[in-house]
């Protein structure tokens, strides 16, 4: 539970930077922060009036070929383009690219579940704290597959709607309300999806949120790129 | 070379990157790796993560940097957040040591004056005035906490403190704090 007590709210963004909640905790608050912007402020706080703190940490020298390894790396990923607004989240898209190496065993999957002259996008989505893969989703010319790998299930009167922001939008779009069976399809495929995209799922009112807008935490989040 | 990479300010730098300037990062990386190679290998401990931890952290920038933006010049304080996310990440999935005050692997026991250390910005200046009024123990946890990335037990087991005291050491050291710096 996020406090609306705006004492506890601060202490509770002041462990967070800290780093001293545990991985459940911690991703509560990283999951609130994108709907609730006195967190999102108390904790912008703590990071730049803490931040001196890290000089204590002595400056070493990382070793041979780091830097290396990154320029390979970046040939591949391509700088995602700016968003403002609701998803101008630095702890969201901090959590949007973890795990890629996880991204090898849902290919793998894919490619099970998929015709070969299907879809040319895949997306991984994850809890904002977690590197376990909970969604997959394949797009392609004819429209796009999104399905849950871990069977979760949205809290009691609730329901998980699918967000998509296009590379360069400035808002999400809904894609819809994801069935109870926890799989959906859409044909043809939303034009907002191609590579650079990001796909969310929050927590709405079933039937969606009444706002054209995600109302509810962003529950699992994920790049879209070309396969 | 890249005209914008020659630009040395980290805000300049990472709004570059966000632009798509690979020789901008290059040059974030030649000023800031060891800052920041530093602060993950203190809270993870060991080289290889820590090496991992920077090349993720910089592949993020790489992808991240156009959402950030240089208004209050809190470039360095982002990039400090991205490393200090993905170190605790490592150490909470892969675990670690928990550090024993051994000179050889970069530990300092805790004494009242490492505060001094804190270095000297204006930002800098204002949080060691504000430490200072804290107690011992508060003072302790919060910096054990955000240098070594240690959690509330980890804290108790290196301090050998009950957890009830470390948890509430942090409460109001973090409540002392804000009214200090918001001053």
């Amino acid at each position: 539970m996020i406090p609306e007590n705006p004492e506890e709210l601060h202490v509770l963004a002041g462990e967070y930077v800290l780093g001293v909640l545990d991985a459940a905790e911690a991703g509560e608050v990283t999951a609130a922060l994108a709907t609730n912007p006195e967190l999102r402020s108390a904790v912008a706080f703590w990071e730049e009036n803490l931040e001196p703190l890290s000089t204590l940490a002595a400056p070493a020298e990382p070793p041979p070929g780091t830097w290396q390894a990154i320029e390979a790396r970046i040939k591949e990923a391509a700088p995602k383009p700016a968003v403002y607004g609701f998803w101008n989240n630095v702890s969201i898209w901090r959590w949007a690219t973890v795990g890629f190496a996880a991204a090898a065993a849902v290919l793998a999957l894919w490619i099970a579940v998929t015709p070969p002259s299907g879809p040319s996008f895949v997306a991984v989505l994850r809890p904002p704290q977690q590197d376990q893969p909970a969604w997959v989703a394949t797009a392609g010319r004819d429209g796009l597959l999104i399905r849950s790998l871990s069977a979760a299930k949205p809290p009691t009167d609730r329901a998980f709607e699918l967000w998509a922001i296009a590379p360069g939008s400035a808002q999400p779009r809904s894609l819809g309300v994801i069935p109870a069976s926890g799989e959906m399809r859409l044909s043809p495929l939303p034009s907002d999806l191609r590579n650079g995209a990001t796909l969310a799922i929050s927590i709405e009112p079933t039937g969606g949120s009444p706002t054209q807008q995600p109302t509810g935490p962003i529950v699992y989040v994920g790049s879209v790129g070309t396969v | 070379m890249d005209r914008i990479a020659a630009l040395s300010s980290v805000g300049v730098l990472i709004e570059a990157v966000g632009r798509g300037s690979p020789a901008a990062l290059k040059r974030l990386y030649e000023l800031e790796s060891r800052r920041l190679y530093g602060i993950a290998l203190r809270i993870v401990r060991r080289p290889e993560v820590a090496a991992d931890v920077l090349q993720d952290a910089f592949v993020q920038v790489w992808q991240n940097a156009a959402v950030f933006s240089d208004e209050r010049g809190a470039g360095a304080a982002w990039l400090t957040g991205i490393v200090r996310f993905r170190a605790l990440d490592a150490v909470r999935k892969l675990g670690r040591e928990i550090p024993s005050d051994d000179p050889a692997l970069g530990d300092e026991p805790i004494e009242p004056d490492v505060i001094e250390r804190i270095g000297a910005s204006t930002q800098a200046e204002a949080l060691r005035r504000c430490l200072q009024l804290l107690d011992e123990g508060q003072q302790r946890c919060i910096v054990l906490a955000f240098v070594d990335g240690l959690s509330h037990s980890e804290i108790t087991e290196r301090i050998k403190a009950p957890l009830g005291s470390v948890k509430s050491w942090i409460r109001r050291g973090l409540l002392a704090l804000r009214e200090c710096l918001e001053q």
